[in-house]
């Protein structure tokens, strides 16, 4: 068996330290002394297991956890505010109404998240385009990047840096494919069009990019 | 094990645009089916390269991370507390709990599929039986445009109802249907139906009918919306 992308490890469970350190954050606090400190190291894994026991105290405990990566992350996809609101507030429902469902030998609980909310953004940036109500916007290759990233103390800026430097490591046309598919929900075939590549060169480059993404990040 | 021209190549390099949700509908739906067939040491390192592609993009959803309006926290919360949905991993447990055999036997169905879970478990008697031993029960029936019925057997005195569906086709992979009480200007959702819980016949209870004069059914993504977001496909009115 060839087992190039074995399971993420080590680096997540850095991720999520750092996530939870957010979640016990009062936001605007304004002071820079006293740096945050868990209370207790919590375990999305666990938070979501009793999510899916309908603990509703879990749940808001989750959300604080992972608001702003799956907020975020839902944002640069529709980059409309109210759309983004609807997609978010939609995939928390779907963590609540189906977290029993969540399965810890498929993956990591933050990646179970992520894969949901994605699924879903990618649903209603296809729907808008279908329904012709697609912005402008949405056709631009060059996404603008939210700006008022208010969550610094939530995601540590090192982090943030080290995804860009990661991202800035990849070739053009890697990160391009990775840009159309992931964030503006392309389909591979669509994003062979746009970029009048054949199949075969996406699917490859947007292969490597992820490979040379995991690498850079440690992912496993 | 694999060789870069084994038969198995094309399906794994298909494995980043699946895992990135870079493929349609029927493209996902095809590859899922040939991964499955094309057996389980390329289906393991199939859904292995997917895990490490969706736990790469976990890390690196730290670089967008942005604060959600205080707002939605509080909505969210209000809107997990009154939400009776539950719907079950695709391995059938503990299905049967509220399904009393009453109910099923009222309507002359079995039992199979049904795939939501009404909370709390059902007291005695369930709502199913309160409704059918009602006095003001009313039976409304319609067929539903792509095929199949819809029944609803409700009671305003219990201020419940059973819905049935029979012989209406799955909803499309990745949807459910939703089913919405609508009141004057106010639309509730009454719950949802997977693939799996629709086929062949399909059973719900409808707590809390309240003063809603419809029950709309709409297909919606995942696991269901807040709002009715796709298309309308029936109306029962509650009359």
């Amino acid at each position: 068996m060839d087992h190039r992308w074995p399971l993420a490890g080590a680096a997540v469970t850095q991720v999520l330290d750092r996530v939870t350190d957010g979640a016990v954050t009062l936001p605007g606090n304004g002071s820079d002394i006293e740096r945050p400190r868990p209370v207790t190291t919590v375990d999305l894994d666990v938070l979501l297991r009793r999510v899916g026991s309908r603990d509703a105290e879990a749940f808001a405990a989750l959300y604080d956890a992972t608001r702003s990566r799956v907020y975020g992350m839902v944002t640069r996809v529709l980059r409309d505010r109210g759309y983004s609101e609807e997609t978010t507030q939609d995939v928390y429902l779907q963590v609540w109404r189906t977290a029993e469902s969540y399965d810890p030998a498929s993956g990591s609980a933050l990646a179970w998240l992520l894969t949901l909310a994605h699924r879903r953004a990618v649903d209603r940036v296809r729907a808008e385009h279908a329904a012709g109500q697609r912005d402008a916007r949405y056709g631009a290759v060059t996404a603008d990047r939210p700006t008022d990233h208010v969550s610094d103390e939530v995601i540590a800026g090192e982090e943030r840096q080290r995804v860009a430097a990661c991202m800035e490591g990849l070739t053009d046309l890697q990160r391009e494919c990775l840009e159309l598919a992931y964030y503006q929900g392309l389909t591979y075939v669509q994003v062979s069009e746009r970029l009048s590549a054949n199949l075969a060169t996406v699917k490859s480059r947007m292969r490597d990019g992820l490979r040379g993404l995991r690498n850079c990040l440690g992912v496993g | 094990m694999s060789q870069p021209h084994s038969p198995s190549a094309d399906l794994l390099e298909l494995a980043v645009p699946y895992a990135l949700h870079a493929l349609s509908d029927d493209e996902r739906d095809t590859l899922e089916g040939r991964v499955v067939a094309a057996g389980s040491a390329v289906a393991d390192a199939f859904y292995d390269e997917v895990r490490a592609v969706r736990e790469t993009m976990a890390v690196v959803s730290g670089s967008d991370a942005t604060e959600p309006p205080a707002d939605l926290r509080r909505r969210l919360l209000a809107a997990i507390a009154d939400d009776n949905v539950r719907v079950l991993p695709s391995k059938p447990r503990r299905r049967t709990a509220w399904m009393s055999a009453a109910a099923a036997l009222a309507i002359g169905i079995t039992a199979a599929g049904i795939g939501l879970w009404i909370r709390p478990p059902a007291p005695q008697p369930s709502t199913a039986q309160q409704v059918f031993a009602a006095a003001d029960v009313h039976t409304i029936s319609g067929a539903i445009p792509a095929g199949g019925t819809a029944t609803v057997v409700f009671s305003r005195d219990r201020n419940a109802g059973v819905l049935v569906m029979n012989d209406v086709p799955p909803p499309a992979p990745g949807t459910v249907y939703q089913m919405w009480l609508i009141s004057d200007g106010a639309t509730t959702s009454a719950g949802t139906m997977d693939a799996e819980a629709v086929a062949p016949s399909t059973t719900a209870v409808l707590d809390n009918l309240g003063d809603s004069t419809k029950l709309a059914f709409t297909v919606e993504p995942g696991s269901g919306s807040t709002r009715p977001t796709g298309p309308l496909i029936a109306e029962l009115p509650l009359l």
